[in-house]
């Protein structure tokens, strides 16, 4: 127990050897100043500008209780282009994910679903599945609560394009002031420990990120009136972080800062992604994509929209077909690397025909249209012969003599709509990304916390991958929140124990559960043989009792994914 | 008023339709789906193959029977195989598109006979003289539901003796049970491998010469050869039958009735010899 100093009278008691050092030191300690080399020291640091990072940024900066805190974005893309997206109201991006209802309500909480763009949403209520494989097909709706409380139809999940979203993040974290936050362009050359400066901080613990701007000299972006506090300020080379949050993608560079390994697997497919024109059901539910249900109403209301997923187990994966407004519909088709090729290269009529053949057809007839020559479209600079035309249309005419053989109505024919007929494609808008199964071994270090694709990255067949992303943001903030109103240091490996506690099973039984249903829908995918055959009916078995036989097990797997 | 839900209870013992057994009722049967079809329940099914088996079995001439057991044993699986292996070659698809039929009209005998020496229509033509038989005795399908799966069944019936003239296999009972294990390892149709039953009517040393003969062959060559419902046998009439069997993969087997008809003179012979001697 240190004595008490009495400098100034010179009377000493006992003084410790440390204290006697640092007193009779000949410089002094800086208290209250820092160094030049010292780094600038943020409360928390997101590094990655995707929808996770940005909502972990609206979230604590909307809250009263973490809005003080000084934080940081890093993103390495300029993010004034993603606020002045902006799209033709019949045009989709092709990147666009399904909301759940939690995520919706976490977005509309921290009041960024108020900047996302509603006339380019679309809620659906209903999700069909089915396989090719056999006749069984699964209906996923809330019908069976609302119906019993004559309520208007529950939204299942609701489709928004990943630009709306992120463009929604950006105009809430500058409507919140915290422009500032945001280093656009700014790219992180390294991450390393801090430096114990024996007469400044310890910083040994801390991430210190090197920072390199990317940017020009952005005079013309800057006279576009941008209000002041806007303006990010010159970028600091070298900030410390008392929190580090990775939001950065799949090849993490702050996970691999704090060591954490990523295990898991590349599934050997890709994700084929369209934005596709469908054909109007009827005229009644056309007119019924408004949010309004005349509620005295004594039909049956109907649902605003309707999501397909069609299992190909033959072909790689299952193709969904998930609504937008206007009679518009977002693809994402996960099939091989030769499959995916194949479709990229076919000319769009072609492409159309392959769509709607793998929403209907059997697979057989659907590997029989994969193997034809593709007729690239860089041909039709030629002038056109018949061969060319035939050539050309082969798809289309296959496709039509198939439907007309084709038993399409399934045996269970309760409720069930047939899938849509797509009549057109977007141009430019058909495009691949390798799927693949990644999840970290940890989701926190000491002064690191991982979020979004860095942590986990999952199959696309259930529209979780983005939902797990903002469901982590969202539990950071919270474990943030409960840091600082206990006065905790919001980057202490044990506070930060109450996030991962929370999101790591949860997160890791997703990603798993969306895996194993994967694998159960690729089995019976090695060719037509009895073995196939059986399994296929298997299969097809188990999906009619999950959707009639046992009550209330439809609720629970739908509970789960909201 | 909606119609209120069924308690759990209920919904439990009562089975939604796809795993009850019975999909229809005999008084209300589904209208047909094509001329001539038949829609039968699962418990029609059993017997009407049960009943055909048993009685082809102790007649073979009576080919109504092998009819409706091969359509009755067809399905859940083998028609389908055999549907996707006809759609997933270029000529199975073209010959589904075409639905060509083969009648009397169709192929006409004179033109057949005159056709060039060692073609497919010539020795089918010939084959057709030396059994005495014609193209038209072959039964409509019927109790097969989906109209190109039944077309399928039709084609496999309709060309059957087309695998008797390219094997130049005879009509007898020994010459259709080769050809049958033959179509079995080739088409894994029910009915084939059922027929083989007949073996037992087979007399001792017919057997034994299937047994060492003819049942190796046929599932050798089946295996190994490509499907022969997928040759579109309008077109090949002309082919050459040595370029046409080396194609497909297939041998051809010893001549049974050379064999028979030696054997017969072998037996002739020695009784004379006896009778002379004794």
């Amino acid at each position: 127990m240190p004595a008490r100093i009495s400098a100034l009278t010179g009377r000493s008691s006992f003084i410790c050897a440390q204290c006697r050092k640092a007193l009779t030191a000949p410089k002094r300690r800086r208290l209250l100043s820092t160094s030049p080399k010292t780094p600038e020291i943020y409360d928390v640091v997101t590094v990655g500008g995707g929808p996770a990072g940005l909502a972990l940024l609206a979230a604590l900066k909307s809250s009263p209780v973490t809005s003080h805190l000084k934080t940081a974005l890093i993103e390495i893309q300029d993010l004034t282009k993603p606020r002045q997206w902006s799209s033709p109201g019949d045009q989709f991006s092709n990147r666009a994910s399904s909301f759940t209802p939690s995520s919706v309500s976490f977005l509309e909480t921290t009041g960024s679903w108020a900047h996302v763009d509603q006339t380019r949403i679309q809620a659906y209520d209903e999700m069909q599945v089915w396989d090719a494989a056999n006749d069984a097909s699964i209906q996923f709706d809330w019908n069976a609560e609302t119906q019993k409380y004559n309520a208007p139809p529950q939204t299942i999940a609701t489709m928004c394009e990943n630009a709306n979203l992120t463009r929604g993040l950006l105009e809430r974290i500058v409507e919140l002031g915290a422009g500032s936050s945001l280093f656009s362009s700014t790219s992180v050359s390294s991450i390393e420990n801090g430096v114990d400066d024996p007469e400044g901080l310890n910083l040994s613990t801390w991430p210190v990120l090197s920072l390199e701007s990317q940017s020009q000299p952005h005079s013309q972006s800057q006279s576009a009136g941008q209000p002041p506090s806007d303006t990010p300020n010159p970028t600091p080379t070298n900030i410390a972080a008392r929190l580090l949050v990775g939001a950065d993608g799949f090849n993490s560079p702050v996970r691999a800062f704090a060591g954490i390994n990523s295990s898991g697997w590349d599934y050997n497919r890709h994700g084929v992604v369209a934005t596709l024109t469908l054909q109007p059901a009827d005229s009644n539910t056309a007119t019924d994509r408004t949010h309004d249900f005349d509620l005295f109403s004594s039909e049956p209301l109907p649902n605003r929209a309707t999501a397909y997923q069609r299992f190909l187990p033959q072909l790689g994966g299952p193709i969904a077909i998930l609504p937008l407004p206007h009679d518009r519909a977002s693809m994402v088709w996960s099939t091989t690397p030769a499959n995916a090729a194949y479709l990229k290269s076919l000319p769009p009529s072609a492409q159309v025909a392959m769509i709607n053949a793998a929403l209907r057809l059997s697979q057989t007839d659907l590997k029989y249209l994969l193997s034809l020559p593709a007729h690239s479209h860089s041909d039709s600079a030629k002038t056109d012969t018949d061969a060319d035309t035939d050539a050309n249309v082969q798809h289309e005419t296959e496709l039509r003599w198939r439907l007309e053989h084709t038993d399409s109505a399934p045996a269970d024919l309760t409720r069930q709509q047939p899938p849509p007929f797509v009549t057109g494609i977007q141009e430019n808008s058909l495009a691949s990304f390798p799927l693949r199964f990644r999840h970290a071994t940890s989701l926190i270090n000491p002064r690191v916390a991982l979020i979004g694709d860095a942590a986990h990255t999952i199959h696309p067949l259930a529209g979780q991958g983005l939902n797990l992303g903002l469901a982590d943001a969202k539990s950071l903030a919270e474990c943030i929140a409960y840091s600082v109103s206990h006065g905790m240091d919001v980057g202490d490996a044990m506070a930060l124990e109450r996030y991962s506690s929370a999101r790591f099973g949860r997160g890791l039984m997703m990603a798993g559960g969306v895996d194993v249903l994967n694998s159960l829908y690729q089995l019976g995918s090695g060719g037509d043989g009895m073995l196939a055959s059986v399994v296929g009916q298997a299969r097809g078995l188990g999906m009619k009792v999950v959707n009639q036989l046992v009550p209330g097990l439809k609720g629970l797997i739908m509970r789960q994914a909201s | 008023m909606r119609a209120t839900t069924p308690s759990s209870l209920t919904r439990l013992l009562a089975l939604p339709s796809p795993l009850r057994v019975r999909t229809f009722s005999v008084l209300s049967r589904p209208p047909p789906n094509y001329p001539g079809h038949i829609p039968l329940t699962i418990p029609e099914r059993l017997s009407l193959a049960a009943g055909s088996a048993i009685g082809s079995l102790f007649n073979p001439y009576r080919h109504d029977l092998i009819a409706s057991l091969g359509e009755t044993t067809a399905k859940p699986y083998f028609l389908s195989r055999l549907h996707r292996a006809m759609l997933n070659n270029p000529t199975g698809r073209r010959i589904l598109r075409d639905r060509p039929r083969i009648t009397s009209k169709s192929m006409k005998l004179e033109e057949l006979r005159h056709m060039p020496e060692n073609s497919v229509g010539r020795a089918y033509a010939a084959w057709l003289d030396r059994e005495g038989v014609t193209p038209d005795t072959r039964d409509a399908v019927r109790y097969i539901d989906d109209p190109e799966e039944a077309y399928v069944m039709q084609r496999y019936r309709e060309t059957h003796d087309f695998t008797h003239a390219i094997t130049g296999l005879p009509v007898i009972i020994e010459g259709e049970l080769a050809v049958k294990a033959f179509e079995f390892a080739n088409t894994l149709l029910p009915m084939t491998a059922l027929s083989l039953v007949a073996i037992v009517r087979l007399k001792k040393v017919e057997r034994q010469r299937f047994f060492e003969v003819y049942m190796p062959w046929a599932l050798r060559n089946g295996l190994k050869a490509e499907e022969v419902i997928n040759v579109y046998w309008e077109e090949e009439l002309e082919t050459d039958v040595e370029v046409l069997r080396a194609r497909l993969g297939i041998e051809k087997p010893p001549d049974l009735r050379d064999i028979r008809k030696a054997l017969r003179e072998q037996k002739r012979k020695e009784r004379e010899a006896k009778e002379a001697a004794g």
